[in-house]
């Protein structure tokens, strides 16, 4: 297992790195620069700002400045934004993507796996069409005109909670936006734990263990949930990739200070060292989801462990 | 009277009348005990270093954390600053007496060498402030210092002595006081920009000398800044504490407003204002501002070159339906390059704007085949992706597809693309938008100078540069606003881009913000000039 472990670790090396040198080719040949603007700045101040941000260089020896900064682990000066580093703009989105991000997969898998167990055990009543009518509902309605619906109720007809903003140290102010990402995960694990725990607890060892005349509860928990959860691990990757991008049009909706916030802001600045810090944290953030549901994997089903 | 005569009476004027002006509470108004307000700025801030700061969100908050010579209230009108008089003792010297209680919020005093280093530093091109070379012209040397040809220590500006400024202009500006008022022109904190480099900015170590201090600043969350005890008009200034935030998405915004988290839209979503205007009628605020929404008509492109092409396109457009039924917000009509409330130009128009519509494409079609422009000839448009800009353009496609039978390609592009693109010469027609940087005509006359880095027409009329040179070394203010007005008009006779509409800014105010003007030609609105009514 920890051979497996390290060498699916050695694996995102050169994933991460040809992540970041496409990422940094595009930006350097998309159209329109860091300090187009309305005004048009001079020669004298372009040459000292290109100078300042090592633009006037190379491209070959901007990329090899910047993979030298980043494995000293410093993500460069922000371009747009003069007085924060790319490392204090991640730092103060990070925790706040984490919080909505994070806690919506925690809290999806839980609600989700229990209702898909609910509706695969009450095959065809009324809860099972419930938790289908749920899973259809989040996974057609975008997030878009949901979240201004939530807003709508929750904020603006019966004010009880903010209609946006942030502030870590107010629950309120999560609730909205967690409950939404929750919301649309939720119908797709629900939606895959009841299709393959259905399709588990019809398989002849499901048979067996009822003809032994076990218990529902201990077949289901015992035996039928390991084998079913394997869909839903396998799920859960894209899933969490997805909810980054989800991410933007939540933090949009509710005005949050996440990274979704940022990449948007920062491909729209041209802020190369911002999109290229927050392309790196992402595509840390998916190779590190991806290898953690390869060895979920492993552990429920050892015949994976190669 | 003579011209210095004039000169000392124009500055106690000012002197006289600014005496007090931070808000202003009308007599019977109940105050709320809790003085905070909330309001949008539109987006996260790109720094709060007033000599870096280039959007007009930045700018909107360092013009309360920090205060220049002159500042302005919230109908536009001109005070003094730290700044408490001011004389022109000759056509191109300032002396500018400083107040002796001015502060930095640390206590320090403010002094006349906080001034000189202060604009050394923001016109050094190591600083490389995007605004320098904008303002650099209205001091002596400024221009050839922000383009790295001189040093700053050659800046004109002088302490006479500790509360007494000298500054020298490269040729005689009447509008200076007001040009100065912007934060471009403040005073900073030597020890504190010595002490923190760029981390000055950051909460617990900047140092200013604004009506408020900065208190905290969460990126892309909020900035809340409070009462600066040390300020010289504190007991004028009601607010204690104001919550910046940065908002961008128009329907957030209002959600926000209508549940209470917000006070103070920034401006409206696109296509609801005469909604807004129906379910808050008190609230509902909208008034003219010095900006200009225009094409750009690529004065070199083989086909736009001829200004026969360039005036048709131009009078075929009905402003009036534009305003009225495109974007609905309650902008007016423009038919020249300067605008309704500008000082130091009259607004000039073109003769055919009375004409009947008929007699128009009669003309352009006539101008069009004389310049050998036939039917089903095309043309291309390029705008950035936004659905204002995009209803506009069709609406304009529309009429030269209508009236002239010219094909429009539209193309739509990126902010960054359609301004390289602009600022490249790489388009035929393109959207173009121009705020006020001061209330002075020069500000929009770079739009359409001889080689003006503004200038994305790429057009030149020798004459009307000679006008505005000749203006621009005119003494006397009438003189100099008929010259200008002379060389706006002339200029807009070549057609080198076509004037649409004057902005106005429809926001959503609460009714319990007092202090808020829609008679504020330039936009801006100072925190100390708010109060928060009883309700």
């Amino acid at each position: 297992m920890w051979a497996y472990t390290f060498r699916r670790i050695l694996a995102t090396i050169p994933t991460m790195l040809a992540v970041i040198t496409v990422c940094y080719l595009l930006l350097h040949l998309t159209p329109g620069g860091p300090f187009d603007s309305e005004r048009k700045v001079s020669e004298a101040v372009l040459a000292n700002l290109q100078a300042k941000y090592h633009l006037d260089l190379p491209l070959w020896q901007q990329y090899l400045y910047y993979l030298k900064g980043l494995l000293q682990g410093d993500l460069g000066a922000s371009f747009r934004y003069a007085d924060w580093s790319v490392n204090d703009l991640v730092a103060a989105a990070l925790p706040v993507s984490l919080t909505i991000g994070g806690g919506a997969i925690l809290l999806s898998v839980i609600i989700g796996v229990g209702l898909g167990i609910t509706a695969a055990l009450k095959q065809n009543s009324f809860i099972d069409y419930f938790v289908m009518l749920i899973g259809n509902i989040g996974s057609t309605i975008p997030s878009f005109v949901l979240g201004p619906v939530l807003i709508l109720v929750f904020a603006i007809w019966i004010p009880v909670l903010p209609a946006g903003g942030w502030d870590e140290f107010n629950v309120r102010f999560i609730i909205l936006p967690l409950s939404l990402l929750t919301f649309i995960n939720v119908s797709t694990i629900a939606r895959v734990m009841r299709g393959s725990l259905i399709e588990v607890m019809s398989s002849n060892f499901i048979r067996t263990a009822r003809a032994k005349g076990l218990p529902l509860k201990t077949i289901v928990f015992r035996h039928a949930l390991k084998p079913a959860l394997l869909p839903v691990v396998s799920v859960l990757g894209p899933l969490a990739i997805s909810s980054i991008t989800a991410a933007v049009v939540t933090e949009s909706v509710f005005s949050l200070p996440g990274i979704g916030k940022l990449i948007v802001n920062g491909a729209s600045n041209r802020d190369y060292t911002l999109v290229l810090g927050l392309v790196v944290l992402v595509t840390v953030v998916a190779v590190l989801l991806n290898l953690l549901v390869d060895l979920a994997y492993a552990l429920l089903d050892p015949k994976i462990r190669y | 009277m003579s011209w210095t005569m004039k000169s000392v009476t124009f500055a106690l004027a000012f002197a006289l009348g600014g005496a007090a002006f931070a808000a202003t509470v009308p007599a019977g108004v109940k105050l709320s005990d809790k003085q905070e307000m909330i309001r949008n700025n539109g987006s996260e801030v790109e720094t709060l270093d007033p000599h870096l700061a280039e959007s007009v969100g930045a700018n909107n908050i360092t013009r309360d954390l920090f205060e220049g010579l002159t500042t302005s209230d919230n109908e536009g009108r001109l005070h003094p600053g730290v700044a408490t008089s001011w004389k022109q003792t000759d056509p191109t010297t300032w002396v500018f007496s400083l107040r002796k209680d001015a502060k930095f919020s640390n206590g320090d005093p403010i002094t006349a060498a906080d001034f000189v280093y202060g604009w050394q530093r923001f016109l050094d091109p190591k600083l490389a402030s995007q605004y320098g070379t904008a303002y650099g012209i209205f001091v002596l040397n400024g221009l050839e210092i922000a383009e790295g040809k001189k040093a700053p220590s050659t800046l004109g500006i002088k302490a006479i002595d500790k509360y007494t400024l000298e500054v020298k202009t490269p040729n005689p500006i009447s509008y200076l006081p007001s040009v100065l008022s912007n934060s471009q022109f403040a005073p900073v904190h030597k020890a504190t920009i010595d002490k923190f480099g760029k981390d000055w900015t950051k909460p617990g170590n900047m140092v200013g000398n604004g009506a408020y201090a900065l208190k905290d600043w969460k990126v892309n969350s909020k900035i809340v800044i409070e009462k600066n005890p040390q300020y010289w008009d504190a007991k004028n200034t009601v607010l204690t504490r104001v919550t910046y935030l940065p908002v961008e998405a128009g329907n957030a915004e209002l959600k926000l407003y209508q549940s209470g988290d917000n006070d103070f839209i920034y401006q409206l979503p696109a296509g609801q204002y005469e909604k807004l205007k129906k379910d808050f009628p008190q609230e509902i605020k909208n008034g003219p501002i010095l900006g200009l929404r225009y094409y750009s008509l690529n004065n070199k492109d083989p086909m736009m070159k001829d200004v026969r092409v360039r005036k048709a396109l131009s009078m075929v457009l009905d402003r009036d339906i534009l305003a009225q039924k495109v974007t609905v917000d309650g902008q007016i009509p423009a038919y020249g390059v300067t605008v309704k409330g500008l000082e130091g130009a009259d607004v000039t128009t073109y003769d055919w704007v009375k004409w009947p519509m008929a007699k128009r494409v009669e003309e352009a079609k006539k101008l069009l085949a004389e310049a050998g422009v036939k039917p089903g000839a095309k043309i291309k448009f390029t705008y950035n992706t936004d659905d204002y800009h995009k209803k506009m353009a069709l609406f304009a496609s529309s009429e030269w597809k209508n009236k002239l039978g010219l094909e429009t390609e539209l193309d739509s592009l990126e902010f960054k693309v359609l301004l390289k693109k602009r600022h490249d010469g790489d388009f035929q027609i393109a959207r173009n938008g121009w705020l006020a940087d001061y209330n002075d005509a020069t500000t929009f006359l770079t739009l359409v100078q001889c080689g003006s880095s503004q200038n994305d027409n790429f057009n030149c009329n020798k004459k009307a540069e000679e006008l505005i040179k000749q203006g621009n070394e005119q003494q006397d203010v009438a003189k100099r606003k008929a010259l200008l007005t002379q060389a706006a008009k002339l200029v807009m006779d070549d057609y080198p881009m076509i004037p649409l509409l004057q902005y106005t800014l429809p926001r959503l105010v609460k009714s319990y913000v007092g202090g808020y003007s829609t008679k504020n030609p330039v936009d801006r609105y100072l925190s100390k000039e708010f109060y928060i009514i009883k309700h």
